[in-house]
């Protein structure tokens, strides 16, 4: 009570609270009204028919059953491998590291369905490596085992990102001191490290998970008769012109998703995890004993070779004539792709510049207010913060047409759209980490800044802020980077004056333009490691530790 | 019981915000923009072209959006309260038909449609075919010299052994194109035969691919033979994109189905004059002439215009059949429900 009374006399905080949940009503929790209402109201009858349908049709259990499946599979595998490279990273000794940390970032930069793609053009009957190489005449790659090889690749990434900010601030002390006191190694890891990691299990195997089962367009190029959910909501609405049947599968989507997060935070809230300091003291030292240095090397080694194929020859394929046809070196593709597609690359490039650090400082904000403070509304905007996270990108397109195509909200075919769109799907991901760090930094810091004087302002620019940078800056980057090769949000919003490089990208797969598709990827990529690569130099001239921003990759 | 008093204030939260929201300001009437946006359904070199083209004929500043007919309908369908664009040309005509279906579109008789043949246009005005693509099957030759066959040439040759696994097409319960190949063969074999076919067909599958063009990767890379859609997509494979000696194409002798694209008038959408004027000349023998340098293979609905040479070959070799659009989007449920059935998909 006496909390909350003191919120009252803080403007600054009030400011915050009161813009946040407006931000979060208006663009995430309205239009996804908007796709429940379109489920449930039809040219001006309300009726429940659309459920009953779609709930007793046998295509939607098939589609149920399968996207749990694959969403199950792929959260394990993705938290596994994710982990590995982590825990390798921060605690393994390995003359691999900087490959390793390289590898983890590629799939990120690539919008997900190139995975698919290098999968069926490697792997497929007809596959390079498969075929040509290995002479299997009818290896196939299309269905579950291909998609979960495609969205473990896609997905373990965020989940490694995720484990190296969380390792690398565990005070490595902790475990020398149990080591000390005559633990084992094994014993220490299972006592300290991985209770310390365990809200990190959680979040990256519902992350994971989530994605999974929202991901639609890897399911399209490679599923092929394995239907999902995800797939299905955009065959429905958009293939089968149903709207209203694809929304339907939308909002039992979403329930599922929700679901599991709400599952997720109740496990969670049964223990609290605050390490002292808030920031490891000191280098970590790494572990030596070859049998735990080997296995897990060769492990990552795989997954290494796996993606450096699949992106080698994707960027390889921007310059062969014609994939599985004629292998001689032209630049014909790019010719083709900068002519027709340049207004396409800017637009992506200048919308994802936007929407980076409008995602990136409104994701610290709702952070820092869910945990360090305390008032009323606190839950929702939490819940509907991070409830963009459960919601199928295709979904969020739909949602926001349907939301703001009219007056006072007219945004449809702005540049605007695009930008909030992209900041909206990526913020969960920010407040997530940004709440990961600062449940690790223990509060008593910041009170005793106040306790000094300090206002709530002063306290949060000069304290929190500079404790949640690197995690700040790399959810920067990570945004940036996720709004260049995004798609399924997107799809919808483009318009003529503002096109995406991804969508131009998905009609020319569509087509069975491998080639320029490949070039679109590889441009995308340039981009993304020279605006990466700019604001870079740009941190360490601005004086923060550059390495730091690193680790949270 | 905190949760419980959060989740009531997240649900009060979301009525009020959606009760601040205004419902439907009243019609506007064709409000003046000064320029013409168009939702097209084709390639994108050949829609843009077009939209070029008629920018220099009428001085109209004009912006062309490509889209598939499905992400066409979606669009206008979210956006009917406040359409961006006034005019919707191309892709699958079923997908304006429904949208005439939801008083999506806007009526009007263009007096260049006259010249157009009425089983390619809509009786109440609402659209006009633009151009027609022949249903047919695409082959990977090595594919089918390795099972030492021809190109099929009879919607039978599909059930032979040899191509058990080795056919793909887009899903009737998912894709336009889908459903036009079911409601095809059930024009051509009537409602029990076609179904029979179609289950017999549907052993022969390697599977059903979400998109109409979806065979386009299997079927250029060799992972299956036979990929069945409109024939469009493939001449322009072959013709532009250097898949000449790779790909062949063929059609049923017994006769197959075809697709129209359309154009229509966007109901509540802005410029209508400019709407017209658009509608009027794109059905011109000069504009749909434009086809023919854009490599879209579709064969035009205007008497006059002359079909593009590599389409008028396949012409001459096609047995087209009667296809009744309006029967094909009347039973469309109907006929989805008893193949659902009938294969178990």
């Amino acid at each position: 009570m006496k909390e909350k009374k003191k919120i009252c006399k803080d403007p600054f905080t009030l400011l915050l609270i009161f813009t946040s949940l407006v931000v979060v009503s208006v663009f995430i929790v309205y239009p996804l009204f908007c796709i429940l209402k379109s489920s449930i109201y039809y040219q001006g009858v309300f009726s429940f028919d659309t459920y009953m349908d779609t709930l007793s049709g046998s295509g939607f259990k098939i589609a149920f059953v399968n996207s749990m499946k694959l969403g199950f599979a792929t959260a394990v595998t993705a938290t596994i491998t994710g982990f590995l490279f982590a825990y390798v990273d921060a605690c393994v000794s390995s003359p691999f590291k900087k490959l390793y940390n390289v590898t983890s970032i590629v799939p990120v930069i690539s919008p997900p369905f190139v995975l698919s793609l290098s999968a069926i053009l490697l792997l497929g009957k007809r596959g390079l490596i498969t075929y040509n190489f290995l002479g299997i005449k009818n290896a196939n790659i299309y269905g579950f085992g291909g998609l979960l090889l495609v969205q473990t690749l896609a997905f373990f990434p965020v989940s490694a990102m995720m484990f190296k900010g969380m390792i690398n601030n565990i005070d490595s002390s902790l475990e020398e001191a149990s080591r000390n006191m005559g633990a084992s190694r094994l014993k220490s890891f299972m006592t300290i490290t991985l209770p310390l990691l365990l809200p990190g299990f959680a979040n990256s195997f519902m992350l994971s998970f989530i994605e999974s089962i929202t991901d639609y367009s890897n399911p399209m190029i490679i599923g092929g008769g394995y239907k999902t959910l995800a797939s299905q909501i955009y065959v429905q609405a958009i293939g089968n012109y149903k709207l209203q049947v694809g929304t339907t599968i939308a909002v039992i989507l979403l329930m599922v998703t929700v679901f599991v997060f709400l599952l997720q935070r109740w496990l969670l809230s049964k223990k609290t995890f605050v390490t002292l300091t808030g920031k490891a003291t000191r280098e970590r030292q790494m572990i030596k004993e070859k049998s735990v240095v080997i296995p897990l090397n060769i492990i990552c080694m795989l997954f290494t070779l796996c993606i450096w194929l699949f992106y080698a020859f994707l960027i390889l394929g921007s310059f062969f004539k014609m994939w599985g046809i004629d292998y001689s070196m032209c630049l014909d593709n790019f010719i083709y792709v900068l002519t027709y597609s340049m207004d396409a690359l800017r637009d992506s490039t200048i919308i994802s510049l936007l929407a980076a650090p409008i995602s990136g400082v409104f994701a610290m904000i709702v952070a820092y207010l869910v945990v360090r403070k305390k008032f009323r509304g606190k839950l929702y905007l939490e819940q509907a913060s991070l409830l963009g996270l459960a919601v199928p990108g295709t979904v969020f397109g739909l949602g926001y047409i349907l939301a703001f195509n009219n007056k006072p909200l007219l945004l449809t075919n702005t540049l605007a759209i695009l930008v909030i769109v992209l900041a909206m799907t990526r913020l969960p991901v920010g407040v997530r980490s940004g709440i990961a760090s600062l449940q690790q930094i223990d509060p008593s810091i910041e009170e005793a800044g106040r306790n000094l004087g300090a206002s709530s302002n002063k306290v949060f620019w000069s304290i929190t802020i500079p404790l949640i940078k690197s995690s700040f800056f790399s959810g920067l980057i990570f945004t940036f980077i996720k709004s260049m090769t995004s798609i399924s949000a997107v799809i919808f919003l483009v318009s003529s004056r503002y096109n995406l490089l991804t969508v131009r990208m998905m009609t020319y797969v569509d087509k069975g333009r491998f080639g320029y598709a490949a070039a679109c990827a590889t441009l995308l990529i340039v981009v993304v490691f020279a605006v990466v690569g700019i604001v870079w130099k740009f941190l360490s001239k601005m004086g923060i530790s550059t390495e730091d921003v690193m680790s949270n990759i | 019981m905190k949760k419980v008093t959060a989740m009531f204030l997240t649900s009060a939260m979301i009525v009020s915000s959606v009760a601040a929201v205004p419902v439907h300001a009243d019609e506007a009437e064709y409000p003046e923009t000064g320029k013409l946006v168009i939702y097209a359904g084709a390639l994108e070199d050949e829609c843009n072209a077009i939209g070029q083209a008629f920018e220099e004929y009428s001085g109209i500043d004009t912006e062309v959006v490509v889209l598939g007919g499905g992400e066409i309908l979606a669009r206008v369908q979210a956006e009917s309260s406040n359409p961006t664009a006034s005019i919707w040309w191309g892709g699958g005509c079923d997908s304006i038909m429904n949208a005439k279906d939801q008083d999506l579109m806007l009526q009007y008789y263009s007096p260049t449609a006259e010249a157009i043949p009425d089983n390619l246009k809509d009786a109440d005005g609402y659209w006009t075919g633009v151009y027609t693509g022949y249903l047919g099957f695409v082959c990977n030759v090595q594919r089918l010299e390795e099972l030492g066959i021809d190109a099929p040439d009879s919607w039978d040759d599909l059930l032979q052994e040899e191509l058990k696994g080795e056919i793909m097409f887009a899903a009737p319960n998912a894709s336009s194109t889908g459903y036009n190949v079911l409601s095809s063969i059930v024009q051509l074999m009537g409602e029990e035969e076609g179904l029979e076919y179609m289950t017999k067909l549907d052993g022969q599958m390697a599977s059903y691919t979400e998109r109409g063009t979806g065979w386009i990767t299997p079927v250029t890379t060799g992972e299956i033979t036979v990929g069945l859609c409109f024939l469009q997509d493939a001449v322009d494979l072959m013709v532009n994109e250097g898949y000449g000696d790779i790909l062949t194409i063929s059609t049923p002798e017994e006769g197959t189905g075809y697709e129209m694209g359309a154009v229509g008038i966007i109901a509540g959408g802005p410029d209508i004059n400019s709407a017209q004027q658009f509608v009027d000349w794109c059905l011109t023998p000069e504009a749909q002439n434009i086809d023919q340098e854009y490599g879209h293979y579709v064969f035009l609905t205007n008497p006059d215009a002359s079909t593009p040479e590599a389409a008028a070959e396949l012409a001459k070799t096609t047995n087209l059949i009667d296809i009744d659009f309006l029967w094909a989007a009347d039973h469309k449920s109907d006929l989805l429900e008893k193949w659902e059935e009938a294969t178990g998909n």
